[in-house]
């Protein structure tokens, strides 16, 4: 019988790790939220919330308790089922996904052999929970962002597991602590320029963040599937959105910038392991947060189309360099060469495509004359 | 029996209200789009949301009173407006404006086109989707400018300035020196936009090739202003009739040859470099001396006539028809408004595109709703 | 690629400099001289008495008929053994501020400088919570000028700058 924390008996230590991660979960959305504000507003050469509280810290605490005390509104033809369990959906499975990440050693909640594809596999049941979302609301707004969120989704799953793949292919497991691990001496972005930059970018379209927010395009389907939500199940959608955000960083920085490992290795205790982790986190945030505040947002199908077109083969060919450098026992360094390279290609290729006149716009002209012509006859 | 269907999937039409509130309508202006999938196949626009019956009210005011409702008419333009009615005015009775008037209205009127045109890419930034970035920059700018009217006229948005003869009263002693002010506040805003903006390349893939509209559409459908200045014609009020002292101060008329979304961005961001420069030469040649002509009438009375008189708005060709029959109110006004003649292209633009480039055509237009429905 | 980083690099640029935004209720920028809020009476301080006498110039100025005006016999007058010189004065006046545009033609065409626009912060902060709250009468219109806390600006319409 496998024994739990400090020896406890296995159904009260899962209890336990329950209750930490959903008391976690919660109070690190409530602060992202308040960070992201503060941040966003220096970007926006504003100062963001200052009142409540010193310095404005219980603005999150106000507007979840604001959000809480809502009147919950029901569209009258709201399918029943899919507008009650949307939410639901979105939500657990970032608790799931909080089971996995790596804080600090030996203390992640569940160490799983097969830890990358559980990640996976989790985070992909999200995309139902939107897509229920904006059925059941009967609100045509509500389904184009529900119909858009999932064809994004699953345009850049691709890209993200291709790069999750290539680091697996180097440290030889699953095992996302084991990944960590392996990074003693160097971080994998070294190794592997290209896929950190492809993961960086089918992460935030995972997340649904700018620019790729156009299934929550709040200027133009003003919320997308959230519409027609209201009170504690809207706060949902938005505390899961900023949970994952926490998750994908501490995954990123666990697998590609070293996690605790690196620079200190274990050497360190377990506080300052957590430090390090969290530094790096809150790197990649303040990135997340910056490319925000900077760059609008893509179109549906010039979304879709860079995935197809341009992230996943260049992901296919870092698997393949990766394969032929392990398999031919070749030196490291060929990696990062070919990494770079990689890179300079994608940056050729994003400009590339965008500035140059494609056929697809005459086309564009050519349905629109076509149209008018027929609405004329 | 053998049924046969011209397609092979029968799918059916969404048609989506882009209702009176939406945050990216810009103002109260609804239109009904017929979807197929994503792509547009049809717009519907309803106005008059936000119709007040100035032209009507403006029958029971003296020349002075309707000045505050020019105000309203156009209030992200106010100053052009009130130019408009003033010269109309100024027109029908054969008042002679003295010189420093002239340049210190067009100081205002160019300062006027700079805040509204900041105000374009504020908004435009936010339908593109940057959030809030460009929005807070345009009003970092627009700030320094209405701080600025608010010192000469005494309010921030609706000023009444501009009076039939020249100016309601003098601008303040340091005038020039918080133009000059202002002007380099203006410039850091505009490299602030050009830096953000310009060559981001998601933006020009969002933004070009968009709502093209050619220039002989644009010219069937009556467009002015910047929009049809993008699509390769030089059509600029300021040149074609020139009033105040537009030709006598070097400045030039800003065009592009595509004619979509891209361009009209373009086109108001090197506006708003030519009216930096414009704003500057007059700063220079401003010199003391009377703003009305001697001898005003408290109570002006006009002669019967009519008059048209048009004038360069930040949004296209604002126009101002007035009779008289003698007295002290016009007998009819009629407001020829820019933006109503410029969105009726808006169909010929946004059909066979998609709902996000509809909503990005619909800001590149840069309408105002006070101005489409009076 | 390298659009976008400049993009970035502008906004990073904004982030370093210090905010622009004003901390409002606890900071009130000073308002110019010749700001426009809503239409005062003034006080005539050597008489004491409002300098308004009741004509109705502004009232029917008024595009919007914001004002209703009505003058009686002033008991101060020199003739009933007071010592002003106004003959009438202004027995009572309402101004609707919710339908006062602030055009400042009431000011324009007042023949006594009796009226003048507010341009304090006390003027542009006039929320009520009742709509027949913002008609001001005689009494809430002079306090200001009668306690002193204002110093008005009337224009001369269309006089220049001297120089």
């Amino acid at each position: 019988m496998p024994t739990g924390l400090f020896g406890l008996n296995p159904w009260l230590d899962g209890v336990i790790r329950l209750l930490i991660i959903v008391g976690l979960m919660t109070v690190v959305a409530m602060g992202l939220i308040y960070i992201e504000r503060k941040v966003l507003g220096r970007f926006h050469a504003r100062i963001g919330p200052q009142r409540t509280g010193p310095f404005g810290l219980l603005q999150s605490v106000a507007d979840a308790l604001k959000l809480v005390g809502k009147e919950d509104l029901r569209p009258r033809n709201a399918d029943p089922w899919t507008f009650e369990f949307g939410p639901y959906l979105v939500f657990i499975p970032i608790f799931l996904g909080f089971v996995v990440s790596p804080f600090m050693a030996g203390f992640t909640v569940r160490v799983l052999d097969l830890g990358i594809l559980y990640f996976v596999a989790v985070s992909s049941v999200s995309i139902v929970g939107w897509v229920m979302a904006g059925w059941g609301s009967d609100n045509r707004y509500a389904m184009i962002g529900g119909m858009r969120a999932a064809a994004q989704a699953i345009s850049y799953e691709l890209p993200f597991v291709l790069s999750l793949l290539s680091v697996s292919m180097l440290a030889g497991t699953l095992n996302i602590n084991e990944i960590v691990e392996a990074q003693t001496s160097v971080p994998n972005i070294v190794w592997q320029p290209l896929a950190f930059i492809i993961f960086f970018i089918a992460a935030l379209a995972e997340l649904n963040r700018p620019p790729f927010d156009i299934p929550v395009g709040e200027s133009e389907v003003v919320g997308g599937p959230f519409v027609e939500y209201s009170g504690i199940r809207w706060s949902m959608f938005f505390l899961g959105e900023y949970a994952s955000l926490f998750i994908m960083s501490i995954l990123i920085s666990a697998l590609f910038l070293g996690g605790y490992e690196w620079p200190f290795g274990t050497q360190l205790g377990i506080g300052w392991q957590l430090v390090l982790t969290v530094i790096k986190a809150s790197m990649l945030i303040f990135l997340i947060i910056w490319v925000r505040a900077s760059v609008p947002r893509l179109r549906i199908d010039q979304l879709m189309g860079y995935a197809w077109k341009i992230l996943l083969p260049l992901s296919l060919l870092q698997v393949l360099v990766n394969g032929f450098v392990l398999v031919y026992d070749l030196p490291k360094l060929l990696l990062t060469a070919a990494g770079l390279g990689g890179v300079f290609l994608l940056v050729w290729l994003t400009e590339h495509a965008i500035t140059r006149p494609r056929e697809s716009r005459a086309t564009a002209a050519a349905t629109a004359a076509t149209l008018q012509s027929e609405a004329a006859s | 029996m053998v049924i046969e269907s011209a397609h092979e999937f029968e799918t059916q039409d969404l048609l989506l209200n882009v209702g009176p509130q939406h945050p990216s309508t810009h103002g109260v202006f609804r239109m009904v789009m017929q979807v197929d999938g994503e792509v547009v196949r049809d717009i519907i626009p309803y106005i008059g949301y936000l119709h007040r019956g100035a032209e009507k009210l403006c029958e029971t005011m003296d020349y002075r009173q309707g000045i505050g409702f020019m105000d309203r008419t156009e209030y992200l333009a106010a100053m052009n407006a009130e130019l408009s009615y003033v010269m109309a005015v100024e027109k029908l009775a054969e008042l002679e404006v003295p010189d420093r008037a002239q340049w210190i209205r067009m100081i205002l009127v160019e300062l006027n086109r700079l805040s509204s045109h900041l105000m374009f890419m504020g908004a435009f930034g936010i339908d593109v989707g940057v959030f809030g970035t460009p929005f807070i920059y345009a009003w970092r700018e627009r700030e320094a400018i209405i701080d600025l009217f608010e010192e000469i006229s005494g309010d921030r948005m609706m000023y009444a300035y501009l009076r039939p003869g020249g100016l309601a009263w003098d601008v303040p002693a340091n005038f020039v020196p918080r133009c000059r002010e202002v002007l380099t506040a203006v410039r850091q805003g505009i490299a602030d936009f050009d830096g953000l903006l310009t060559k981001n390349e998601i933006f020009i893939a969002r933004t070009q090739g968009i709502g093209i509209v050619s220039a002989a559409d644009a010219i069937d459908f009556g467009m002015s202003g910047p929009s049809i200045r993008a699509s390769g014609v030089p059509l600029d009020v300021r040149r074609e009739e020139p009033y105040l002292k537009y030709d006598e101060i070097k400045w030039d008329v800003i065009t592009a040859t595509e004619g979509d979304v891209y361009a009209r961005y373009l086109c108001r961001l090197a506006e708003m470099r030519e009216s930096v420069k414009i704003v500057e030469q007059c700063l220079d040649r401003l010199q003391p001396g009377p703003i009305m002509p001697e001898k005003m009438p408290r109570m002006l009375r006009t002669p019967p006539g009519e008059v048209y008189i048009r004038t360069e708005a930040p949004r296209g060709e604002f126009g101002i028809y007035m009779v008289s029959k003698g007295g002290n109110r016009p007998y009819r006004l009629k407001v020829r408004s820019a933006c109503l003649s410029n969105l009726q292209a808006l169909k010929h633009m946004s059909v066979g595109l998609y709902v996000a480039d509809a909503i990005i055509v619909l800001g590149s237009i840069d309408i105002v709703l006070s101005e489409v429905d009076r | 690629m390298r659009g976008i980083a400049k993009s970035m690099l502008t906004t990073l640029s904004v982030f370093l400099r210090p905010p622009v935004t004003r901390d409002y209720p606890n900071f009130h920028k000073p308002l110019p001289e010749r700001d426009r809020a809503f239409p005062l009476l003034l006080w005539d301080k050597d008489i004491d008495e409002p300098f308004c006498t009741g004509c109705h110039a502004c009232e029917r100025a008024c595009p919007v008929e914001c004002m209703t005006v009505l003058m009686k016999d002033n008991p101060n007058h020199r003739s009933v053994g007071g010592s002003s010189t106004r003959r009438k004065i202004i027995d009572k006046f309402w101004i609707d501020y919710a339908r006062c545009m602030r055009c400042n033609i009431c000011v324009e065409v007042c023949n006594f400088d009796a009226i003048a626009m507010n341009n304090t912060w006390s003027g542009h902060e006039t929320s009520v919570y009742d709509r027949k709250d913002l008609v001001m009468d005689l009494q809430q219109l002079t306090t200001q000028s009668h306690s002193g806390a204002i110093k008005e600006w009337v224009p001369v319409l269309g006089q220049a700058n001297e120089s």
